[in-house]
């Protein structure tokens, strides 16, 4: 059975590909994501409006010879979007604190639990910041992205399969430097 | 929180402890960041503003190309909608019984039907099978076999021939003695009128569709320890890749993987392999180095000032520095151009024949004579440097959103998509980029896919079968399709007769214009020929009946196209203009330099030819009427140019005579003749003789090719492009 939202994005970008002046709709449904994963990235709001101009810009230009690969349009404006923010990485390094940008509220737990869980959050996200550029950015479109490994192996170019081991290799490495990890209950 | 779940990690996080990992990350929400409202706003109105321009520019090639299939899907659409409003409204005629009876067919009106199809037509009640095939009269003469559904309410009119004549308007009408199984009478003769499209051309070559990232055998070479530029160089035999890393490290990378050699561990920039292959020069701490491969021994050569970059000419060094381009001398170096004094001026490139360098003095480009020390800007202000043609006789360069490619002089040769750009030996250019890899031909044609994914700072070996690219942090080497063939002189040609056409089916004078030279502008304006053919009947389509190629020094090609005028749905008249097209030798684009107009021939009068095949030893003549064979013998002649009958054998088969045993010689003048002694099968001789010069055939020939070595191989014949039914 078709999925009635993919089948409507795909009109759109059906659209936007015969007139780009259609790509305004494409722009409305996906900029938020974008500008958020963008700023949880370079945590500094004047870079993240820079790229993300960048990423739509990119988009709309290469929108008329777009390639319908199975994957949500999302997963293809996150290849312009990491793409765009390795690029800045390599002149930029994120100068924000990491706690300015992780909401480390969590729902539910006991104030003693909550303390621990927002000490154990901030450590593993600094972990995170000093793993290798393709595994922190397969964590964070996994974990706060929330996107599906086919979709991100899209937005990293790599085969599913890399995608995991980079997750996976992430995560081992996190474990053993954070030893004395304790979760949230 | 440490029953993190999810089916997509299960085989990777079987760990308890990786669980546990995974269930904090997964517990970070993330907040909304700041966001400015107006730069939200801002950036939809620059997005839109961009979007205008493009699709104001939409007429370029790239995008032209896609614009036909959208077009008939519309129209297909809209024929749809109205075939469904002539059922609606048929069957809303039939309260409590059928009052009358309706003919239809999806194909009525339609303007370029397939050839390989029956005549579906359709009745609104039950048809006596015996009156209706009796009733069935279909122009031109045509031989028939019919079919029923089971309902006897769809009439399958199938030629006998197999196929429907292309460039043809049939009118099929089905009389008032048809009757239906009731017993109840067409009230009046009902007519479906459609127009067939030109003959099956070659099948063309297939767009390559993007392969997946491994079918192009990518390999991944070496680390570029943090390199934000390529700066490699392959080997004259292609087999291996030097280049430098982040760290400054000049090493050699075997392009079918493994071990990386280590030529220099730091501080090295600028490799350059001289053309013969046998040495490679760099710079390290100001100072020029030249490994020679087979010795093993690295010669230091001291530049005063330092040297920034290092390129050949033929066998002898050339590098730049800060006051100028110089090359060795015997008692050291010499200056071979300066460099401006003022602003800040940076080499980035010497050509690979040594000719010309380029370099930037503030915002603009320039490309630098060495030999007369000119220097010449390149676009506009932030123009980029792209790239080198294999030779070095044409460059490219990038601007906002396009690649241009230019010669030393400046001129713009062409317009490509925008792209990180490298130029192969075998005319193809591979665009690179963040999501895609690209490939073209230098003059802009044959855009393909090649690629989804990122392909950054492409690099062509230069046997032009592979190329080193970046990804990330790493060099990657991967092999690309070849790109299809070259469009010959007579697909160029044909686009330009088709173009030149359309506008006139549209009273686009100006646009038709502009196909024109001086003398084809002269030809329809003082020599008789009208532009726009207006009035009744009026021009309504249009189809190439042959078109050849009569001289290549410039190329030259001679297109025979029949214009057909319709007053109200009929097709009335005909007559054919010979169109002479020379490539200007400025732009390489074909233009009209010659036109003549034969006599107008009212059609349904007898058999008419619709397409003509010549080949050196056969020539085959279409009509659009099954013709009586024993009158075809000697109804067609081959006269040569001296008015000679040259000996033929006929055949027909399926509206087609074939006259055989030829021997037309390349680019020799004939003439076919047409005489009025042949015969439709419902006994109508041709209306008049029908006369139509022919070249003899001549061997393809390929376009624009520019400095990219070796010709590629001929190839497979070419699709008709000039044989499109207009209107």
């Amino acid at each position: 059975m078709s999925d009635p939202s993919r089948d409507d994005e795909r009109h759109l970008v059906e659209l936007a590909k015969r007139d780009p002046r259609q790509f305004g709709e494409l722009y409305d449904r996906h900029f938020q994501q974008i500008y958020r994963f963008v700023y949880s990235r370079v945590r500094e709001q004047t870079a993240a409006e820079d790229v993300t101009s960048e990423v739509f810009m990119k988009a709309l230009k290469a929108i008329p010879r777009y390639q319908d690969t199975g994957r949500p349009f999302a997963a293809w404006l996150y290849q312009i979007a990491v793409n765009a923010i390795a690029d800045r990485y390599r002149t930029l390094r994120p100068a924000q604190p990491l706690e300015d940008f992780h909401d480390l509220s969590v729902a539910g737990p006991a104030l003693e639990d909550l303390a621990a869980h927002r000490d154990e959050v901030r450590r593993i996200w600094g972990l995170v910041e000093a793993l290798p550029h393709q595994q922190r950015t397969a964590l964070v479109l996994k974990f706060q992205e929330d996107m599906k490994i086919e979709d991100i192996a899209v937005a990293m170019g790599k085969s599913a399969g890399a995608v995991k081991l980079l997750i996976h290799r992430g995560v081992t490495r996190l474990r053993e430097e954070a030893s004395s990890l304790r979760p949230v209950e | 929180m440490n029953s993190y779940h999810d089916p997509e990690l299960e085989d990777i996080l079987q760990d308890d402890e990786l669980r546990r990992v995974a269930a904090v990350l997964s517990s970070v929400r993330s907040p909304e960041p700041p966001l400015d409202d107006a730069f939200r706003t801002s950036l939809r109105r620059q997005l839109m503003q961009q979007a205008w321009a493009m699709s104001e520019g939409r007429n370029s090639w790239w995008r032209r190309a896609f614009a036909p299939p959208g077009l008939a899907w519309a129209g297909a659409a809209a024929g749809l909608v109205l075939i469904a409003s002539v059922v609606v409204w048929g069957a809303l005629q039939q309260p409590g019984g059928f009052q009358q009876v309706f003919v239809q067919s999806a194909i009525d009106g339609k303007s370029s039907v397939a050839l390989q199809q029956p005549i579906l037509v359709s009745f609104n009640q039950p048809m006596d099978h015996q009156t209706t095939q009796a009733a069935v009269q279909i122009t031109p003469a045509t031989n028939v076999t019919f079919a029923w559904d089971q309902n006897s309410r769809t009439l399958a009119v199938q030629p006998a021939s197999g196929n429907l004549a292309p460039n043809t308007q049939y009118q099929v009408t089905i009389g008032p003695g048809a009757k239906t199984q009731a017993g109840q009478k067409l009230a009046a003769p009902q007519t479906i009128t459609f127009v067939t499209q030109p003959p099956a051309s070659p099948a063309p070559v297939p767009s390559p569709r993007p392969s997946p990232s491994n079918a192009l055998g990518e390999k991944q070479l070496a680390s570029l320890n943090g390199a934000t530029t390529l700066s490699a160089q392959w080997s004259a035999d292609s087999s291996s890749i030097y280049f430098v890393d982040g760290k400054g490290q000049l090493a050699v990378a075997p392009a079918k993987g493994g071990a990386i050699t280590v030529i220099t561990p730091d501080g090295a920039s600028s490799p350059a392999i001289s053309p013969a292959g046998d040495r490679l020069a760099y710079i390290r701490g100001g100072k020029i180095e030249v490994l020679t491969f087979a010795a093993g021994k690295t010669d230091e050569i001291k530049a005063t000032p330092a040297a920034t970059l290092v390129g050949w000419a033929k066998d002898k060094l050339v590098w730049a520095a800060a006051d100028g381009i110089y090359t060795e001398a015997p008692n050291g170096q010499s200056q071979l151009a300066p460099l401006p004094s003022s602003g800040e001026v940076t080499v980035l490139s010497i050509a690979p024949d040594g000719v010309h360098a380029i370099y930037r003095q503030d915002q603009k480009l320039f490309v630098l004579d060495l030999s007369t020390a000119k220097s010449t800007q390149l676009g506009q202000a932030k123009a980029a440097f792209a790239g080198w043609s294999p030779g070095g006789a044409f460059l490219l360069y990038s601007t906002a959103d396009a690649i241009v490619v230019a010669d030393p002089q400046g001129v713009t040769q062409a317009t490509l998509p925008a792209g990180e750009a490298s130029w192969s030996t075998q005319d193809a250019i591979l665009l690179g980029g963040d999501t895609e890899l690209d490939q073209v031909r230098s003059d802009g044609t044959g855009f393909t896919r090649v690629a989804n994914g990122t392909y950054h700072s492409p690099l062509w070996a230069p046997n032009g079968t592979s190329f080193g690219f970046v990804r990330g942090d790493t060099l990657l080497v991967a092999a690309a399709p070849t790109l299809p063939p070259e469009p010959t002189a007579l697909d160029e040609a044909g686009g330009v007769v088709n173009n030149f056409m359309q506008a006139r089916l549209k009273n686009q004078s100006g646009e038709a214009a502009r196909l024109l030279d001086d003398s084809g502008k002269k030809a329809y304006a003082e020599g008789g020929l009208k532009l726009l053919v207006n009035g009744d009947p009026h021009f309504s389509r249009y189809y190439v009946l042959t078109q050849d190629l009569v001289a290549t020094a410039p190329d030259t090609v001679r297109v025979v196209v029949r214009l057909v005028l319709t007053h109200g749905k009929l097709d009335v008249t005909s007559y054919e203009e010979t169109l002479t097209l020379v490539r200007d030798a400025g732009t390489k684009q074909f233009l009209i330099d010659k036109a003549t107009a034969g006599t107008h021939r009212n059609l349904g009068k007898g058999a008419e030819v619709v397409s003509v095949e010549v080949a050196g030893d056969a020539v085959k003549v279409t009509f659009d009427s099954d013709l009586d064979p024993g009158t075809v013998g000697g109804g067609l002649v081959i006269l040569d140019s001296k008015g000679r009958q040259l000996d033929t054998t006929a055949s027909y088969a399926n509206r087609t005579v074939t006259l055989s045993g030829l021997d037309l010689k390349e680019g020799a003048q004939y003439r076919l003749v047409v005489l009025t002694t042949v015969r439709d099968i419902l006994g109508h001789n041709v209306a008049a003789e029908y006369d139509l010069d022919l070249v003899g055939p001549a061997v393809k020939k390929h376009g624009n090719r520019r400095d990219a070595g070796t010709p590629a191989a001929s190839p497979g014949p070419s699709p008709n492009a000039g044989a499109a039914s207009g209107g």
